[in-house]
């Protein structure tokens, strides 16, 4: 039979619907309730397509083909119909697709996901979800301002959770087990990047463009990496040891280093192209702090910022006296100040022109700053430095706020005849940070680089290009300062152009920002989402008294212990969908171009969530009605009804219950069309970063149903299976879906165990001890008693090669046909 | 199985035997349920207590533990007798059919009747609906093979199938269901004491000077020992040093305490394992495996059909894949060195785990000629059914369509001779074990996967409600069960799914281990053990 579809021919000979011969011949109908050989009466309405001859659309799920047929399944009319349709699935549908905290992250990373891996207790596999996006999990776990924790929604029942000391847990407990990470690379691509500058912007792109497998060189122009992180923010924030530490796992995936190589006296971007660098990125930071524009203000004694956190990261221990004045009110002047403190200064002010609230340092770390007695003038502006007997005198003027600008917004402005003095030894400057003073020198392709009227290089913001060819800029060297997930996430997106870039490749399309949400503000957020959660206070980080901890420059926050992180991880609501990655709803709906902002969604819960079910979990606010799940399931083990229908169709008071006959397959989860039905044992939303499916044979019974293990970092994920691959086509029993978290189990042989004397206890052991003592045992044997005083029982789970190979050892090298497995048990 | 699963639904009567197949098998359990919705297949469940299938099936025989021969002798029977037989197959496939059919001219219905308990009527009807039937598979499992009796109960259902004509065609055949993920294939490799891979026997000269080319050495004529032999060769001090891997003999053997305390006595044991199981804490050495989704292979499923393992996320810690500890303790016994192990196989470390596994594969290909035609490039896309003589060969849905590799399918004689241990006065219940669905046989697994485990009620034991009532238990209630073995306490399950006099427990729990009740007497010819019959009595403790 002959028909055509979209203008494109198609032979077919079965009996079919338009639907099913469009899916064999990879024509993508959209559908949410289409189950292969199964109908029922309820029909999502979507697969509907115009045929010659018929007037009006038909369904396409439900028209047999005929000779000669002609059939279009995209139109700008047939376009119009879907979305309506869809328009009045999404006005009801309730949930948020991504949950707030990832949503807020600047580096986009999955933090739902990492913190129900630590409620699992699987903190390595949080690490690597974690590292899947940033690969300094210890310092953004020790210095972020925690975008995400404003937006976490717990806080509406008492407070926030504490993302950030959850990835610090995560990243401290992985190297105190010397967890290994074994970052994959792809073999060697053969282009070569080089990037100026190593810091967090340039080790995060080095990390990611080595493991694209390129070959990537790190210039630096310090003596060691880090940048900021080694040398602006001090120890007691992150230990230098933590930092070494962080570097050397993203080192191990073979990048080159050149220290000390100053950019501009050492070599020349020319040089580096010379060199056969396919691309360069600049990520120098901003490490020049701007100058103080007032008289006096280059006298000795007053020190940039920069150079004084320079010399105190290096350990540099020089004498400030004992009063210190420090300009500013960003976050390096918090550092400064207590640095300060920490070097022998008793009487520490951090002077600023406005109000404490306006400071652009983080409250937080404004806060820390005043534990430790660092004293405030505020509303105060340096005019003048001079040299007395006593120290440096500076003049200030008193501020105060001006009248509104056309924006409305109060500028300071002096008061005039507010003159005071204070007196100090030392003043640091933290009025700002840039990349150069002037201007790039070094060579043409320096001075050719465009800069921005900020005094940072100018790239574009989507492709991180300079104006130059091949030459991109990120970080705090095209941004001025930011906080370090900041220039992580630059980092990281820097290095996807740059990929894409020299391997001529399509950059990977961003995500898109289809999103539903149970409210975009706390204030949308109906409190009956919190009912029945009891309040469980936020655990507090240990860390050591102020008065002790100005004493030295060790850590002054201290860590979660494995208990408080179980706890703290507990309170995690849960808000992103589980289904993120499998949802048809979404899906449609981003293809079909719906906007959410004008069509609305659902506002509040209608439904409790059903967790009775042992493998189950069930959100009806999600459901649409579509009867996949009952069609799906071979059991008939599924209840669905639904009161009445609304005026628009839609199921209201929808029942969904699991009789007797159900057998926890979880079929019915697989072919959900949106997250109303989920694992309870998938508690990690899919985003981001793909999952890598894998095929593979059933670990259990002799029927070697065909497995798909959906595999992110070192998990599964979840099991699914293929409708089309024999013997199961799609059919499995509760142990293929649901029985492969053994594999992570904690209770899992890691190591050899030998017994080292007869009567002791089995003790960890190196595989060469192991396998020593083992083949000594045997081979005195053979030797007193012959060949056939040795047994082996193989095994009916392990592969048909290692059966093979087992029963050769047996036969062949130890002379004996006492071989057997289990297959009489 | 002689035939393949997708072939179930196209049977026309399906006799299920000693297999709870909708709980161990239950996808094929599936496909049979689907095959009376879609094709009207009628299902003969023999069984003795009234499992799942049963609601779905015509006929439901409720035989005794251990009298499955007398069943089937008595259903060959009514099948000449009533002159239902396939003559034309009969006279052209196979050979010994009168001393056969001699051979029961005694075992009527009624003499059936006293041995099983099945009414003899229902034998009758039995045997006619599966004889007149155009297409008849039979399905069993370890219902039929876990016996004393092991070996004649398969012959005996070899019998009715020859009798119908029923190997050697599309939806029909004799069918094992294998209860373990590569049975076949470790069966296939040769790990069996009496036969070199492709089940090529060691005694037979031939055979073996071909291996001993093949492989490059001498190889022993003298057949070893079978599994359930080693544990008295153990206690005798034949055997002094075992390596085991991936099985857990102390949970799974019937008697199991016998089984701890013969591999107590070995010199030296090794055990190989993914988890710390209950044999492992005997080992002196414990090496840390692989599980299968960290691996690359092939499994064998029950149809023959070799499909691929893949890896997909790597062993924890410094726990190896079995194949590569396996050349490791190769390479070391005879002092091998490079990269190629004394046994041929490559082991370094940086060879990757596919090609590791794909150069054994290549090697068996060599060696069995029903795997020739397979190699791991043909796996990519889906599982071959062997024989698979040469690559472009499809693979073989089913077996004997055309000959039996011996020429003609020989008949044999059966005498039914019932279990070695009976009910008696002072153990008046038969125990019989099997499986559930939500476990998997010694639990290693199931029981380390949460949401099996929330799914799971924990171990029971099933009692009929007279004889409940008789002892004045009530569900739910703890009982004492003992053996001549051993004992074990647990939750009583009061039923009418299971007849007076037999009890059945699950045996993956090891907080109440059936396997220390059962029996460990041995079929004489297979050496498979009684774990399906034994005699207990019943204390309630509550």
């Amino acid at each position: 039979m002959k028909i055509t579809i979209d203008g494109k021919e198609i032979i077919t000979n079965e009996e079919a619907t338009i639907l099913e011969v469009a899916k064999q011949s990879d024509i993508d109908i959209p559908t949410l309730c289409y189950i292969k050989d199964k109908t029922s009466d309820f029909k999502c309405g979507l697969c509907l397509v115009e045929v010659e001859g018929h007037d009006n659309p038909i369904l396409s799920c439900e028209t047999q083909i005929h000779e000669n047929m002609n059939i279009t399944t995209k139109s700008d009319s047939l376009i119009k119909i879907r979305q309506e349709k869809l328009t009045t699935l999404a006005e009801t549908h309730f949930g948020d697709c991504k949950a707030p905290c990832n949503l807020t992250c600047p580096g986009q990373i999955n933090v739902q996901g990492y913190i129900a891996h630590i409620a699992k207790g699987q903190y390595e596999e949080a690490l690597r979800l974690v590292m899947e996006r940033n690969p300094f999990p210890f310092s953004v776990g020790r210095v972020c301002p925690r975008f995400c924790e404003t937006r976490c929604r717990r806080l509406m029942v008492d407070g926030p959770v504490s993302i950030n000391h959850l990835k610090r847990f995560v990243a401290d407990w992985c190297m105190a087990n010397k967890v290994d990470m074994k970052i994959p690379k792809n073999q060697f691509s053969g282009k070569k990047v080089a990037i100026i500058g190593g810091g967090p912007t340039g080790l995060t792109a080095a990390y990611f463009l080595a493991q694209k497998g390129h070959e990537v060189t790190v210039f630096e122009a310090e003596s060691k990496l880090g940048g900021m992180l080694r040398y602006g923010i001090p120890e007691y924030k992150i230990p230098k040891n933590i930092l070494d530490y962080e570097i050397n796992t993203i080192l191990r995936l073979g990048i080159n280093i050149r220290l000390s190589q100053k950019w501009g006296v050492d070599y020349s971007l020319q040089d580096l192209q010379d060199q056969g660098f396919d691309a360069i990125l600049i990520s120098c930071g901003s490490a020049e702090s701007k100058p103080l524009d007032i008289p006096g203000g280059a006298l000795p004694g007053v020190i940039p910022a920069s150079d004084f956190l320079n010399k105190v990261n290096k350990g540099e221990e020089l004498n400030y006296g004992r009063k210190a004045l420090v300009l500013g009110g960003n976050n390096i002047a918090m550092e400064v100040a207590r640095s300060l403190t920490r070097s022998g200064v008793d009487d520490v002010t951090i002077s600023y022109p406005r109000a404490k609230l306006e400071m652009p340092a983080n409250q937080r770390n404004i806060k820390e700053a005043e534990n430790e007695d660092v004293k405030f003038l505020l509303m105060a502006s340096p005019t003048k430095i001079t040299k007395t007997e006593k120290g440096l005198d500076v003049e200030f003027v008193r501020m105060k706020l001006g009248e509104p600008d056309k924006r409305g917004k109060r500028l300071p402005v002096a008061i005039p005849d507010s003159k005071i003095h204070k007196t100090v030894d030392t003043v640091v400057v933290s009025i700002g940070q840039s990349v150069v003073q002037n201007c790039f020198t070094g060579g043409a392709l320096e001075e050719l680089l465009e800069k921005s009227p900020t005094g940072n290089i100018k790239s574009n913001t989507r492709t991180f290009l300079t104006n130059q060819v091949n030459i991109f800029a990120a970080g705090d060297a095209a941004s001025g300062p930011r906080t370090v997930i900041q220039s992580v996430s630059s980092g990281r997106r820097a290095a996807e152009n740059i990929h894409a870039q020299i391997m001529a490749v399509e950059k990977e399309a961003a995500e898109s920002r289809f999103n539903f949400t149970r409210g975009k503000s706390f204030d949308n957020v109906d409190l009956k989402n919190f009912e029945g959660i009891n309040h469980k206070l936020r655990e507090k980080m240990p860390e050591r008294l102020p008065e002790i901890a100005i004493q030295d420059f060790d850590e002054v926050k201290l860590g979660f212990t494995e208990k408080m992180a179980l706890k703290e991880a507990g309170r995690c609501l849960s808000c992103g969908c589980t289904a993120f990655d499998r949802c048809k709803l979404k899906e449609l709906c981003i293809d079909n171009a719906i906007n959410l902002n004008k069509t609305g969604m659902g506002t509040s819960p209608q439904y409790k969530k059903d967790l009775l079910h042992p493998a189950i979990a069930v959100d009806l606010d999600k459901c649409i009605y579509c009867n996949s799940c009952v069609k799906a399931c071979e059991y008939d083990a599924l209840d669905l009804s639904a009161d009445a229908f609304d005026e628009k169709g839609r199921a209201k008071n929808i029942s969904l219950i699991f009789n007797d006959k159900c057998v926890s397959c979880g079929k019915c989860v697989d072919n959900c069309s949106t997250g109303a039905l989920n694992k309870k044992s998938q508690i990690i939303p899919i985003v981001s970063e793909k999952v890598k499916d894998v095929r593979t044979t059933c670990p259990y019974c002799g029927t070697g149903c065909q497995l798909i293990l959906k595999v992110k970092g070192n998990t599964i994920m979840e099991v699914t299976a293929d409708p089309e691959q024999t013997p199961n086509f799609g059919d499995l029993c509760v142990k293929g879906r649901f029985g492969s978290s053994f594999v992570q189990h904690p209770d899992r042989l890691t190591t050899p165990l030998i017994r080292r004397q007869k009567g002791g206890q089995l003790e960890p052991a190196s595989w060469a001890e192991a396998l020593d003592f083992m083949v000594g045992a045997f081979r005195c044997i053979l030797a007193d008693k012959g060949p056939d005083a040795l047994a082996g029982l193989s095994s009916a789970r392990c592969t048909t090669e290692e059966n093979y190979a087992f029963q050769k050892f047996f036969r062949a090298q130890i002379g004996t046909n006492n071989v057997d497995h289990c297959a009489r048990y | 199985m002689s035939n393949d699963i997708d072939g179930i639904k196209d049977c026309d009567v399906i006799m299920v035997i000693g297999s709870n197949t909708t709980e161990t098998h239950p996808i094929i359990g599936l496909r049979m349920k689907q095959a009376v919705k879609q094709h009207e297949t009628s299902i003969i469940v023999a069984d003795p207590r009234r499992i799942n299938l049963v609601d779905y099936s015509q006929l439901w025989l409720s035989q005794k533990p251990g009298s499955d021969a007398a069943l089937i002798n008595a259903m060959c029977h009514v099948i000449i007798r009533d002159k239902l037989t396939d003559e034309n197959y009969i006279n052209e496939r196979t050979e010994n059919y009168s001393s056969f059919a001699d051979s029961i001219t005694e075992c009527d219905p009624d003499w059936a009747e006293d041995i099983t308990g099945v009414p003899a009527s229902d034998i009758e009807e039995a045997a006619r609906t599966f004889a007149k039937a155009k297409r008849g598979g039979i399905y069993y499992t370890m219902g039929i093979t876990q016996h004393t009796s092991g070996t004649d109960n398969v012959k005996a259902l070899a019998n009715l199938a020859l009798l119908t004509g029923n190997l050697g065609k599309h939806g029909a055949g004799l069918n094992p269901l294998r209860g373990q993920n590569n049975v076949q294939g470790a069966s296939d490799m040769g790990c069996v004491p009496v036969f070199l891979p492709g089940y090529q026997p060691v005694a037979n000269d031939e055979n073996r000077q071909r291996f001993e080319k093949l492989w490059g050495c001498q190889l022993s004529s003298k057949p070893g020992l079978t599994a359930t032999e080693m544990t008295p060769a153990m206690l005798e001090g034949k055997i002094k040093a075992v390596w085991i891997m991936g099985e857990n003999p102390v949970m799974s053997d019937p008697n199991a305490d016998h089984a701890r305390k013969a591999l107590n006595k070995v010199d030296f044991l090794v055990v190989q394992d993914i988890f710390l199981t209950e044999t492992a804490e005997l080992a002196d050495v414990v090496l840390p495996a692989a599980s299968y989704a960290e691996k690359e292979g092939t499994f064998t499923n029950t149809e023959r059909r070799v499909q691929r393992v893949r890896q997909a996320v790597r062993p924890p810690g410094s726990a190896r894949d079995d194949l590569s500890i396996i050349n490791m303790v190769s390479e070391r016994i005879n002092y091998g060195q490079g990269d190629i192990a004394p046994n041929g196989f490559r082991h370094l470390d940086n060879t990757k785990l596919i090609d590791k596994a794909s150069g054994v594969f290549n090697e068996i290909s060599t060696v069995w000629p029903h795997l020739a035609g397979i190699n791991y490039d043909r796996l990519e896309e889906a599982g071959i059914q062997w024989p698979c003589p040469d690559t472009d060969h499809p693979g073989t849905t089913f077996l004997f369509e055309n000959d039996f590799p011996i020429g003609r399918a020989s008949f044999s004689a059966i005498s039914w001779k019932g279990p070695e241990e009976r009910p008696d006065s002072d153990y008046p219940f038969i125990l019989t074990t099997g499986r559930v669905l939500y476990q998997y046989h010694t639990g290693t697994m199931t029981r380390r996967s949460q949401t099996i485990e929330n799914a799971d009620s924990g171990p029971f034991i099933e009692i009929n409600i007279n004889d409940a009532e008789r002892l004045n238990i009530a569900d739910g209630d703890t009982v004492l069960v003992k053996s001549r073995r051993g004992k074990v306490s647990l939750p009583a399950q009061v039923t009418d799914k299971i007849e007076a006099g037999v009890t059945f427990m699950p045996f993956h729990y090891h907080e109440a281990a059936a396997n220390l009740l059962t029996n460990d007497a041995l079929d004489p010819y297979c050496k498979i053990p009684e774990a399906k019959v034994c005699a207990v009595k019943i204390e309630s403790v509550t």
